[in-house]
């Protein structure tokens, strides 16, 4: 303050072009513009549910939703309440984004790594896989699995692979675990994850070691090691029961059969027609994006990087692994978090091919419940999965970034 | 003297700032109310020079496409039925093609004049969305299924995949069919109806449920129409007809009373190749027609001969119904159904067993 009255008082400069002034007031000014833009929005959305009588509310929450999901990964029942239907359908897009997300990154950079290979016949594929999917609307994407996947057989004259897998156009089914009490499966669970803890803390102090020692301790291969060896400890000790008194395996595997007069296939995993098309569709045309990612990522990094890591005795494959891609990864981890966020709100499409996402769900619950609160659920859960991948996104890029070490 | 200029500028910016505020929420206020309250929707539809309807074109009998590209149907029937009574000409529509599941939004938005797409009447749409005007056909939920699957009923479709569209009463009653006769169906919910189709002839599901009329003017389009079975189960009432935004009763009016001059179109036997000009001497035809008395005509705001304009453009109720879903359409029976008069108007006394009915036109 102290300072701006000094400057004020200083009469050699008009008040116009007195940067101070101009800082503040601009400041003030574009402040005072977003809010009048935001309150005229709120103001206007709030007279049109008034004048039209447009009912609004989440009293709707607690009430039974009475109406089904076709497919939910956690147990549902129409006498569930609208809040744990919306959370059934948040599970489902929850579902398609993680295994998305997971199947585009490995493909994207498979197709990037091939774009970018000498291999004429692989560059000029990848080159045709990346402008194919990347300049074809993703819904045309997906009706086109869709009846990909309509051409399989119906379901009772459907593939069965060793009476264990099922395909047909209602879906793959396979087996599954299934968990045969809960109290043994917990603790086999809790044991598991002691048990990655365990390896990731050997790993760490045997790679220490060698790195300070110089002597070979294998960390990677000790650290699986001791991850896998207590995972069948567990097990064993709780298959004869010497933890748990049922002495039972914590799970078991559920098969998949047919079942009813229509054959429809209960048991095991079922992944449906609708998602399968959808994680298709989604991976094969976020891949290509990503692949493109990629390559401007390794392509940014310097050409002496490549020369040097070559010139000491490095594979092209080592060069690619320890030299460029980790240097590659600051370019690539940004804009490979946007394609995640795409990734996961193209998922609403799924509605046109009949896959019970999150949209798809809360669409038909504006049929029983007020619209306007509805699509507001939807916004807050979208934003909250989007804002979570760019935490973890951001975290990872502050973990790799160039920090000089 | 800097601080002064810098105070000033402060005020000024301040004043700039509330005058807008004051300004912006004014017009909001007006600019919305535009549509709600400030005009009403007949003048909205007289000064646009046509009438805004959300239809279909995708179904047969209701609306659908014919072979030059025109929209026909029922639905398009009773919307072009309005743009007569209101603008004296049936061509002065905009249809908007929407999905079952973007009616609630598209007519509580009010951003059309009226919504015809085979809209079941229930009590809380009738909260939520708008005005139903008159049930104009009485329909019921049914089951399509392959005839080789060999079942007779629905009740025999106990756990079997069943392929709806999505946003319809026929989803909801899906769930109370299934619990009630607990089958545990699983629903396959497709936003478009082209797509529950595909699924449905593909195999994807083993049945295919909508309102009955709906499975009969869909399962008239297929190639193969013999192998699929309508089952006789109908597991729903679904009431349809118009329906018009929230807060406007004279708008409301309107459109129940020229489907009222619909139906008595029918039961007073005016027909569209012979709607007479001058006075017939039967009064209920003449008030019917404006030559003498009146049904209200001025209070509503329609011109003293709406129902000329209404009848000579789009026939009767019955003319109505036979082009799109009678022997000129889709073939839905209509004798001693219930989507027959409910009875002649010259002789109330002479029943003919229907619920099509309206408010009189007196």
């Amino acid at each position: 303050m102290d300072i701006i009255l000094r400057n004020l008082t200083y009469q050699g400069i008009p008040i116009w072009r007195n940067v101070y002034v101009i800082r503040w007031v601009s400041q003030i000014v574009s402040g005072l513009l977003v809010v009048l833009l935001v309150s005229w929005f709120f103001v206007n959305i709030g007279n049109a549910i008034d004048d039209r009588e447009i009912p609004y509310g989440f009293s709707f929450l607690s009430r039974e939703y009475q109406t089904p999901i076709g497919q939910h990964f956690l147990a549902y029942e129409s006498s569930d309440t609208f809040l744990y239907a919306f959370f059934v359908a948040l599970t489902n897009t929850l579902i398609v984004s993680i295994a998305g997300v997971i199947l585009a990154t490995i493909l994207g950079i498979f197709v990037g790594v091939c774009r970018m290979s000498n291999n004429w016949i692989a560059s000029k594929l990848a080159l045709a896989y990346i402008e194919f999917f990347r300049n074809v609307p993703l819904l045309v994407h997906l009706f086109f699995w869709f009846y990909v996947v309509l051409e399989l057989p119906p379901v009772r004259q459907g593939y069965v692979i060793a009476q264990k897998v099922y395909i047909n156009n209602g879906g793959l089914s396979f087996p599954w675990p299934s968990p045969n009490g809960m109290g043994t499966a917990g603790v086999w669970l809790l044991a598991v994850a002691l048990a990655i803890i365990a390896g990731f803390v050997t790993h760490r102090r045997l790679a220490i070691r060698e790195a300070t020692t110089g002597a070979t301790s294998y960390p990677l291969v000790l650290g699986i090691a001791v991850t896998l060896g207590i995972i069948a400890f567990a097990w064993l000790l709780l298959s004869v029961g010497l933890i748990g008194s049922e002495g039972e395996r914590p799970f078991g595997l559920s098969y998949p059969e047919p079942h009813g007069a229509f054959g429809r296939i209960s048991g095991g995993l079922t992944l449906s027609g609708g998602l399968i098309a959808l994680l298709v569709g989604l991976v094969t045309y976020t891949a290509a994006f990503i692949a493109e990612i990629v390559r401007g990522g390794v392509q940014s990094v310097g050409r002496g990087q490549t020369e040097a890591s070559r010139s000491v005795g490095l594979s092209a494959m080592n060069t690619l692994r320890h030299i460029t891609f980790p240097q590659a990864l600051r370019v690539i981890i940004p804009s490979i978090i946007s394609q995640y966020l795409n990734l996961t709100k193209n998922s609403s499409l799924a509605g046109a091919i009949g896959y019970s996402d999150l949209t798809n769900v809360a669409k038909t619950m504006t049929q029983t419940a007020p619209a306007v609160s509805i699509f507001i659920m939807i916004m807050v859960a979208y934003l909250a999965m989007s804002l979570v991948y760019s935490v973890i996104g951001n975290l990872y890029n502050r973990h790799i970034r160039f920090t000089g070490g | 003297m800097g601080l002064k200029y810098l105070v000033l500028l402060m005020g000024l910016i301040s004043m700039v700032g509330l005058i807008t505020v004051a300004c912006s929420s004014e017009e909001a206020t007006e600019s919305t109310a535009a549509v709600a309250s400030g005009d009403s929707r007949l003048d909205l539809v007289k000064n646009r020079g046509k009438l805004i309807c959300a239809s279909r074109n995708d179904v047969p009998g209701y609306g659908s496409l014919d072979a030059s590209g025109n929209n026909v149907g029922f639905d398009i029937d009773l919307c072009r039925a309005i743009a007569a009574a209101v603008l004296g000409d049936p061509k002065a529509i905009e249809i908007r093609y929407i999905s079952a599941s973007e009616r609630g939004p598209t007519i509580q938005s009010g951003e059309v004049d009226v919504l015809v797409r085979t809209v079941t009447w229930t009590t809380s749409r009738d909260a939520q969305w708008g005005n139903y005007a008159q049930t104009m056909f009485y329909d019921g939920q049914g089951f399509m299924v392959k005839k080789s699957l060999g079942i007779a009923s629905a009740v025999e479709l106990k756990d079997a995949t069943v392929c709806v569209t999505q946003g319809t009463t026929t989803e909801l009653n899906l769930q109370d069919f299934s619990t009630q006769n607990n089958l545990n169906i699983t629903p396959l919910t497709f936003e478009e109806s082209d797509a529950v189709i595909a699924a449905y002839t593909s195999g994807q599901c083993d049945a295919f449920t909508n309102d009955r009329s709906q499975l009969a003017a869909i399962g008239s389009g297929f190639d193969n129409r013999s192998d699929h079975v309508i089952l006789p189960d109908t597991i729903s009432e679904e009431p349809l007809g118009p329906v018009v935004p929230h807060g406007d009763e004279q708008w409301f009016d309107i459109v129940k009373t020229v489907m009222g001059i619909l139906i008595y179109g029918e039961a007073y036997g005016v027909e569209q190749s012979s709607v007479p000009s001058a006075v017939t001497g039967d009064t209920k035809v003449d008030r019917l027609l404006g030559i003498t008395g009146s049904y209200g005509q001025e209070s509503l705001g329609l011109s003293q001969t709406a129902a000329q304009d209404v009848l000579k453009a789009v026939g009767n109720y019955g003319e109505v119904y036979d082009r799109n879903l009678g022997p000129g359409g889709i073939n839905l029976p209509r004798e001693n159904g219930r989507n027959a008069l409910w009875a002649d108007a010259a002789c109330t006394n002479c029943p003919k067993g229907g619920q099509i009915y309206a408010a009189p036109l007196r």
